[in-house]
């Protein structure tokens, strides 16, 4: 496989935790405009412990994800009472206040002779874990992928269980939920935490395939993007979200034709799309008549 | 009298669900007309049928021979119909005088139109003095009582042929209910032709000239106020016929 | 001090104004469509490209500018409203926003595909040197800008309470339903709102573009930015709110622009809007 489809492939993989975990908040019926604030949690975190304080890969993702969850909490504890456009707002400013924190970070060790660390507006050098030890960008992608699935793997039987059900029941209709008994606020925290370290997952990973991050990269642009990927591809399904990643970065990254009108081109196919299916390509009612079909299919369902 | 009003095997759904299953009746010109029923029975989806804000699946509702069936709201008050909803539904933060200027926003004609919406502003005022006190208030701020008469005036503005009223009397004093339907009884006395749902049964049917019962989503009963024992009426208007 | 303080009151003043219209046109198409329109900035940065594109061929001076600015940010803004709010009309506020993210994207790139620069200057809103009073200089930008947010703030009043359309169009703010009921149109007259709407970020781009003299790509997300923050800072939905915020936000970020630097101004801008909405007033509460 070419060094260029190796790429494509990586960044799929690393921004469907991205969009996964704007999934998960859209099914409990919140908007949110500063996941891409966890990635950048995550991407800073994770490389400094790497890179500055020389911490092993698995160690520092393991804390990143803690991290996102904890930042996620932040934002989401004082704002989660508001109506779904104000915290929508409020992510947006918490997203926007992360990214200028980014900007006025400047910590840097020395190491091995060199400044090693984060520098404000220059950004994030030398995150370079992965290559010192050896993984190859094809091992990399198989890596960052696994991980994926045992994600989406955990998600899908997550959604068989009662959490699944609770977690839509949420999202449509709170009041009855909460006449059910569920303590709304304190399940839609929980959401928000997981959705933070999914962020800061994917965030960790993206650092050290990059090897360096600036603070340009956390911008909103990339949480509009997260939040449109969801969309598009679909709340039916966790592998909505991924099949929006797929759209936007596989089929229009990877046909050249496209190359300087990428944006022209999605963002006129997403405004088209929502038009006929608000929901998304892989909607609720999508899915079902998709399981019917594959049902009727396998003897062994 | 020859009818204002046909309504003909009306079927109006929500998704799935049928609320009306087929109505048919009529509303005399000059007249009133008086639409009873349980909760639930459909009268005022019929309303909303009829007033363009619910779109109905099959049948048909014409006003003087022309058919309306499907028209947008606001093109049913270019035809000459006006509902004054349940909830009377006034903006709350214009003025009194802001709301029956909304009203006439239908009517055109530059200069004389103009003059002619104002004359009708002053016959507003003189039929309802409260709203006259109140004209530069906000109409949030109204009682339930003053709302329901700014709601009926702004119906009015738009000099409509036929006046739909939806449960004028809801929530109201006696007193007020009183007043209301001195109101109606005058519109009659003055030509206009209304076509009035209520719950109150006993003060609907001292005004109205016809009445229909209505229960899930079908006519029941069509009559004049004479023709059933008011007590029945009352109870098949509260509790719909035990079937 | 007491120099830079007032010198500063005056700018924050300037930006406050230009923040003002922003504000205004998004509260607008909120108040008659219930929905934030997030690309509203890159229509207006459309308008204003359009302006540089005509400056740039034709050498037009700043009047034929300003037409053009305005009308061209009208047109970009009827797309927005033909593709990603009339539709959604009845259904989900989602959906609508979403699509509104995706044209920005879209009409983003347009407009750095048209004129691919970083930068390109735009004619000054004034050539001459500033005016000195009393030893404090005040720019004759900050002035016009003043004063032509002035003259579209009044100039709307009007519209609004002293036109058949400006009664339309409270209606339509108030209770949709309502409206139809009397007899008005809610789709048009919503897009009838959207047009002014952008017409006056059509203004507030160009009187932005001229006063800085350059014209980037950052002035949609900027624009964007600006117009929300003040409008949920003065509460949303509310005219004079969207006012009032817009120059307590300019204020505020002129002040800290000064003593603490650009990023930390930044900081502080939606600082406060997040303070504000974390302890907001009940009406912004669930459900």
């Amino acid at each position: 496989m070419d060094d260029y489809a190796v790429g494509v492939l990586t960044n799929i993989g690393l921004f469907g935790f991205l969009a996964i975990s704007a999934y998960l908040l859209l099914l409990a019926g919140e908007m949110s405009f500063g996941q891409q604030a966890f990635f950048g949690v995550g991407a800073y975190s994770g490389g400094m412990l790497t890179a500055m304080g020389g911490w092993p890969l698995p160690l520092a993702v393991v804390a990143a994800m803690l991290l996102g969850a904890l930042a996620a909490l932040m934002v989401a504890l004082p704002t989660l009472r508001l109506r779904g456009l104000y915290f929508a707002m409020a992510t947006l400013a918490a997203a926007e206040m992360a990214r200028i924190g980014f900007e006025l970070l400047h910590w840097q060790v020395e190491l091995e002779g060199e400044q090693t660390g984060p520098d404000g507006t220059q950004g994030f050098r030398g995150i370079r874990w992965v290559l010192e030890n050896g993984i190859e960008p094809g091992a990399y992608l198989a890596i960052i992928w696994l991980v994926l699935a045992m994600v989406v793997g955990v998600v899908i039987a997550l959604e068989r269980t009662r959490l699944g059900a609770t977690l839509r029941g949420v999202g449509e209709d709170p009041e009855l939920a909460a006449a059910l008994g569920v303590d709304v606020t304190r399940f839609k925290l929980g959401v928000a935490a997981a959705a933070g370290a999914l962020a800061a997952l994917g965030g960790v990973l993206y650092a050290h395939h990059n090897t360096y991050v600036e603070p340009r990269n956390f911008d909103i642009m990339l949480g509009v993007h997260s939040l449109a990927y969801a969309l598009i591809g679909g709340l039916g399904t966790v592998f909505g979200p991924l099949l929006g990643v797929l759209v936007d970065i596989g089929l229009l990254e990877g046909s050249r034709v496209f190359q300087g009108y990428r944006m022209i081109v999605f963002g006129g196919l997403v405004a088209l799309l929502l038009v006929f299916r608000p929901r998304g390509l892989l909607d609720e009612r999508t899915v079902i008549w998709l399981r019917r079909r594959l049902s009727s299919l396998t003897p062994w369902r | 009298m020859p009818a204002l009003l046909e309504v003909a095997d009306l079927v109006t759904a929500y998704g799935k669900i049928e609320a009306l299953k087929g109505v048919t009746l009529e509303v005399a010109e000059g007249g009133i007309t008086c639409l009873l029923g349980p909760n639930g029975a459909g009268k005022t989806t019929l309303m909303y049928s009829i007033a363009g804000i619910l779109k109905p699946r099959r049948g048909s509702i014409r006003l003087r021979g022309e058919e309306l069936g499907g028209c947008a709201p606001h093109e049913a008050v270019s035809r000459g119909i006006a509902l004054v909803p349940e909830n009377r539904l006034v903006f709350p933060s214009m003025s009194v005088i802001d709301n029956l200027e909304a009203g006439a926003y239908r009517r055109q004609g530059g200069r004389a139109g103009r003059g002619e919406i104002d004359a009708d502003l002053q016959r507003m005022f003189g039929r309802f003095p409260r709203l006259k006190e109140r004209s530069a208030q906000l109409a949030g701020t109204l009682s339930g009582g003053e709302q329901q008469m700014l709601a009926v005036a702004r119906a009015l503005m738009s000099r409509p042929k036929l006046l739909l009223m939806d449960e004028p009397s809801l929530g109201l004093a006696p007193l007020v209910v009183e007043e209301i339907f001195r109101i109606v009884s005058e519109l009659h006395r003055d030509g206009t032709t209304v076509f009035l749902v209520e719950q109150n049964a006993h003060m609907a049917l001292k005004v109205a000239q016809h009445f229909y019962l209505m229960e899930q989503g079908r006519v029941s009963f069509s009559g004049d106020p004479g023709s059933l024992a008011e007590d029945e009426v009352i109870r098949r208007a509260y509790l719909g016929s035990a079937k | 001090m007491l120099a830079d303080l007032v010198q500063n009151t005056l700018d924050g003043l300037a930006a406050g104004s230009a923040y003002a219209l922003l504000a205004v046109g998004f509260t607008l198409i909120f108040g008659v469509l219930r929905r934030v329109n997030l690309c509203y900035g890159p229509a207006i940065m459309l308008g204003c490209y359009a302006a540089t594109f005509v400056h740039l061929s034709f050498g037009a001076g700043l009047l034929v500018l300003a037409l053009v600015c305005v009308l061209a940010s009208v047109l970009a803004g009827g797309y927005v409203e033909r593709l990603c709010f009339a539709p959604h009309r009845k259904g989900s506020g989602i959906a609508a926003m979403v699509a509104s993210f995706a044209l920005w994207m879209q009409l983003e790139e347009v407009a750095i595909l048209a004129l691919p620069k970083h930068l390109y200057p735009f004619p000054a809103l004034y050539d001459g040197k500033p005016i000195d009073l009393a030893g404090f200089t005040i720019r004759v930008e900050a002035l016009v800008m003043l004063g032509a947010a002035s003259v579209v703030c009044a100039a709307l009043w009007w519209v609004l309470y002293r036109t058949r359309f400006g009664i339309a169009a409270r209606a339509v703010i108030d209770s949709p339903l309502a409206a139809e009921l009397s007899g008005i149109s809610v789709p048009r007259v919503s897009m009838g709102v959207f047009a002014l709407a952008s017409a006056i970020g059509g203004l507030a781009g160009f009187l932005v573009s001229a006063s800085f003299e350059q014209v980037t790509p950052m002035l949609g997300m900027w624009s964007t930015f600006k117009g929300l923050l003040a409008m949920m800072l003065g509460g949303l939905g509310s005219l004079p709110g969207a006012v009032a915020g817009a120059l307590v936000l300019g204020l505020v970020e002129a002040h800290s622009q000064w003593f603490l630097g650009p990023q930390l101004r930044d900081l502080l801008a939606f600082l406060m809007l997040f303070m504000l909405l974390a302890i907001g007033p009940r009406w912004m509460t669930t459900r």
